[in-house]
């Protein structure tokens, strides 16, 4: 597969500037860049969401036109996309055969698209049941589904968008597995990841692109790290982890016997001022949930939240605000953001009791301050802080996630999973917030599934798994085995839970 | 940000959230009005003006309402029977003697209980609100009719002049009062939604349910408040309707809320939630009356009027859509998604 010289604008932005990008069968090539490069766009140019404006694309050595998403699926470009397009009610096989049911007559053929579901899940050795409803399975395996889907139709051109962003460890190794078993049966497979690290175990090639312009392409072997990275962000980054030294000062933050449901039990720590505490673990180990809990979303069965001293009662997120604790949740476009708003008005919601009269009128011009101030202080990129939030691109909207819950005086900033699929650059710029907050004697939360980034910004790292707090650990002294190591520490495995 | 503060007035209006569509919906109103005025030049004499205001008010007061529900991503089916109960019961209440402004007060307490009942079932009991407005609604017009034991009431009488000619008869600079109860509606409701903390709350729980409700907004109290707005302005046409007709009947209000959606979806109301400002209402209910009133005049049958209103509904949400560009103006995820699936 070939484009060359592929021009896209939209209204105001040149989206692909004089792009080319080619592929050869049994590889994986790398598609790398900031959020907003183009490297989305790109691709779907190529799977037919949107027609390019000029240039020439081939697929197997043939010409091709405008492609529609149906065109290009019979032309074998099959994409997996970030957020899961999967119908949650409907069985494995039905997903997979969606819109491609196998009939007789007019009835639906169960069996047959279960059985040849099945045919395609064994060919990639996925255990799963072609008849288990899509909902119920974990979200690493509604992936494998994607692919499985994918597959069936036959796809020669396989382009993953950020696949590894919510999988686990474990599963990010299946999932290479089946990548590489994929590339040796002669697929080509384009990988965009903001892990860079992941890449050496799985990419063959790269092409970097940066402000929708192609900058480099070549064998990744050719490339070192800092190359790739400089190569992404157009300029040399010092640090990947900055961190700042602080005095380490009083207690702001007690939790103490935390329980709500199976998984948040018996939490126990302390935040103090001047320090960020990292916690980590597997998926589904109880971080969000316990910050969920905290943070009085979730219904806490029983547990003690003294914030600076004083016993706090926490009942509604509301509590939570008013006593200085906030929450930037996981999922921005789930949880974080009203993308139909616009961004002024998101960055006022959780404040709008600084911003309201008494009689509970909004004074906008307080309120088009604290935009502004959120745009200047974390250096957001948007054409005004009236367009929706929901169109900026991923970056930008975790900043105003994060914005939020700057604009107002908090005891204790919780971070969950900041930095998930957002680029380099955008992330050390989370993470300068995070120290800024700590030089303030805010007590930071942060909660991670990135080792890395865990072990490179915390003071102090608490290891979760299973609902329950297995470990304590110093940053500068651990590694990231030792992590993983009270990451699976179930309850079955071990007679008498240690607690360092 | 300083860009906004110095372009004009025009432009800064224009900038408002939901504009576009509102624009769009007056050039079809304006050509409307001149379709019929051609039609028939009586159409635009004082006397069929006032009449025709006057048949826009209950569709605009219920549109309010259905309004700000729709905003928060609900429904309210129980609209038109709430209209029927409070023209029951005050109707009733006053027959037997009650002063007319205690019996409008008894009334609106009870109105306003249904929409605190509507918000609870859908905020605090998570039932579907097509679901749970679907009870009250039933509920609602069986009150209306077990008020005077399955009777329409005798004449209101002479003891209710005064409440006859305040939400009906009276007239303040030559425009009937009913009129005027709609416009001091329109303001106050429209000051709720744009200017306060309550109505921004609206919005939010509208867009993302999930993401207002970790921002410290509280859903069931917000919730509430969009069904108390609806059940009020429900409470207010079922009054309008009493003092007009002097007594009340049963069946008042019969399908006042899905007139309430069109009002509203024409306007520029998503029914998916966080999309939509009054003044697209206003818009939407004047289409609604002006094609009532026009077709009337030019002499078409109900049944006419009926089929072409219901072209008018679907044809001005298909125009929003494909003036956008073929994308459908709500939740972009869904709009994606459906992209993704291969059909």
């Amino acid at each position: 597969m070939e484009l060359s010289h592929i021009n896209k604008t939209f209204p105001g932005v040149k989206a692909l500037d004089d792009v080319s990008f080619d592929l050869r069968s049994g590889e994986v090539m790398a598609l790398l860049g900031e959020n907003g490069a183009g490297k989305s766009t790109l691709m779907k140019v190529l799977s037919g969401v949107y027609t390019r404006d000029s240039g020439s694309m081939k697929i197997f050595g043939q010409e091709v036109g405008d492609l529609t998403p149906r065109k290009a699926q019979e032309l074998g470009v099959a994409i997996i996309h970030q957020e899961l397009n999967m119908c949650a009610h409907l069985s494995v096989a039905e997903n997979i055969f969606l819109g491609r049911e196998k009939t007789k007559g007019v009835l639906l053929s169960s069996r047959e698209m279960n059985r040849e579901a099945r045919a395609v899940l064994d060919r990639l050795n996925i255990n799963i049941d072609p008849e288990t409803v899509v909902g119920d399975l974990a979200v690493s395996k509604q992936q494998m589904v994607e692919i499985a889907k994918a597959l069936s139709t036959n796809a020669r051109i396989l382009i993953m968008d950020e696949p590894t962003s919510a999988l686990t460890s474990k599963e990010i190794d299946d999932l290479f597995v089946i990548i590489h078993k994929l590339r040796d049966e002669g697929c080509g497979i384009v990988y965009i990841s903001h892990r860079l690290e992941e890449l050496q175990h799985v990419v063959d090639r790269v092409t970097i692109m940066r402000d929708g312009k192609f900058i480099t392409s070549g064998n990744f072997a050719d490339f070192t790290m800092d190359e790739i990275i400089s190569n992404m962000v157009g300029r040399e980054i010092k640090e990947k982890f900055p961190r700042v030294q602080c005095e380490v000062g009083r207690t702001i933050l007690q939790v103490k016997h935390l329980n709500a449901g199976r998984m948040v039990r018996d939490i126990n720590f302390e935040l103090r001022e001047g320090e960020i505490v990292g916690v980590a673990g597997l998926m589904g180990a109880g971080r969000t949930e316990t910050t969920r809990a905290l943070f009085g979303v979730d219904q806490k069965d029983s547990g003690e939240v003294v914030l600076d001293g004083k016993p706090v009662v926490i009942r509604r997120p509301e509590d939570a605000i008013r006593a200085g604790i906030v929450l930037a949740p996981e999922d921005r476009k789930k949880d974080g953001l009203c993308t139909k708003l616009s961004i002024r008005e998101n960055i006022a919601l959780p404040n709008l009791d600084i911003l309201c009269s008494k009689l509970g009128v909004v004074d906008r011009k307080k309120e088009r301050e604290m935009a502004a101030k959120a745009q200047k202080d974390l250096s957001i990129k948007m054409p005004s802080a009236e367009v929706d939030a929901g169109s900026l691109s991923g970056g930008n909207q975790q900043k105003v996630v994060v914005a939020k819950w700057l604009a107002r005086n908090s005891r204790v900033v919780v971070f969950d999973e900041p930095t998930r699929g957002i680029d380099v650059a955008a992330k050390v710029e989370i993470y300068n917030l995070m120290n800024e907050l700590k030089k303030a004697g805010i007590g930071v939360l942060f909660v991670s599934s990135e080792m890395p980034e865990v072990m490179g910004i915390s003071d102090r790292i608490i290891v979760m798994c299973d609902g329950r707090i297995t470990g304590e650990l110093d940053p500068h002294k651990t590694t990231q085995n030792e992590i993983l190591e009270y990451a699976t520490r179930f309850e079955s495995k071990i007679a008498k839970p240690q607690l360092a | 940000m300083e860009k906004s503060e110095k372009r004009n007035p025009f432009s800064r209006m224009m900038a408002i959230r939901g504009m576009g569509q509102v624009v769009t919906v007056t050039i079809g109103l304006i050509v409307l009005c001149i379709v019929f005025g051609i039609l028939n030049p009586s159409f635009f004499s004082g006397k069929n003006v006032g009449n025709l205001l006057r048949q826009i008010a209950p569709t605009l007061i219920t549109g309010i309402g259905q309004s700000f529900v729709l905003i928060t991503g609900n429904i309210d089916l129980s609209i038109g029977s709430v209209v029927g109960m409070s023209c029951m019961l005050s109707a009733t209440m006053m027959t037997k003697g009650i002063n007319p402004w205690a019996a409008v007060l008894i009334t609106l307490a009870c109105c306003l209980l249904v929409g605190i009942i509507n918000g609870e079932l859908v905020a605090r009991c998570k039932l579907p609100p097509f679901i749970a407005t679907l009870g009250t609604m039933t509920i609602a017009r069986g009150i209306a009719q077990i008020a005077n034991n399955n009777y329409n009431t005798d004449s209101i009488g002479e003891a209710a002049e005064g409440f006859r000619n305040f939400f009906y008869y009276g007239k303040i600079l030559g425009l009937y009062n009913t009129i005027w109860i709609a416009v001091v509606i329109w303001l106050i409701f429209n000051f709720l939604l744009s200017r306060t903390r309550t109505g921004r709350h609206i919005y939010a729980i509208g867009s993302n349910l999930e993401a207002s409700k970790l921002s410290g907004v509280n859903i069931v109290r917000t919730t509430t408040k969009a069904y108390l707005v609806s059940a009020f302005c429900a409470c207010v046409v079922g009054l309008i309707i009493c003092a007009t007709s002097g007594m009340g009947t049963m069946d008042a209000g019969n399908s006042y809320e899905m007139y309430a959606v069109a009002a509203s979806v024409i306007g520029g109301v998503s029914t998916l939630g966080g999309q939509g400002i009054l003044l697209g209402t206003v818009i939407g209910a004047s289409i609604w009356g002006v094609l009532q009133n026009g077709l009337q005049f030019a002499g078409a049958p109900v049944a006419i009027r009926n089929i072409v209103i219901g072209i008018i509904v679907v044809v001005s949400v298909l125009m929003d859509v494909v003036l956008r560009g073929g994308k459908p103006r709500h939740r972009k995820e869904k709009g994606e998604a459906a992209k993704a699936e291969p059909k």
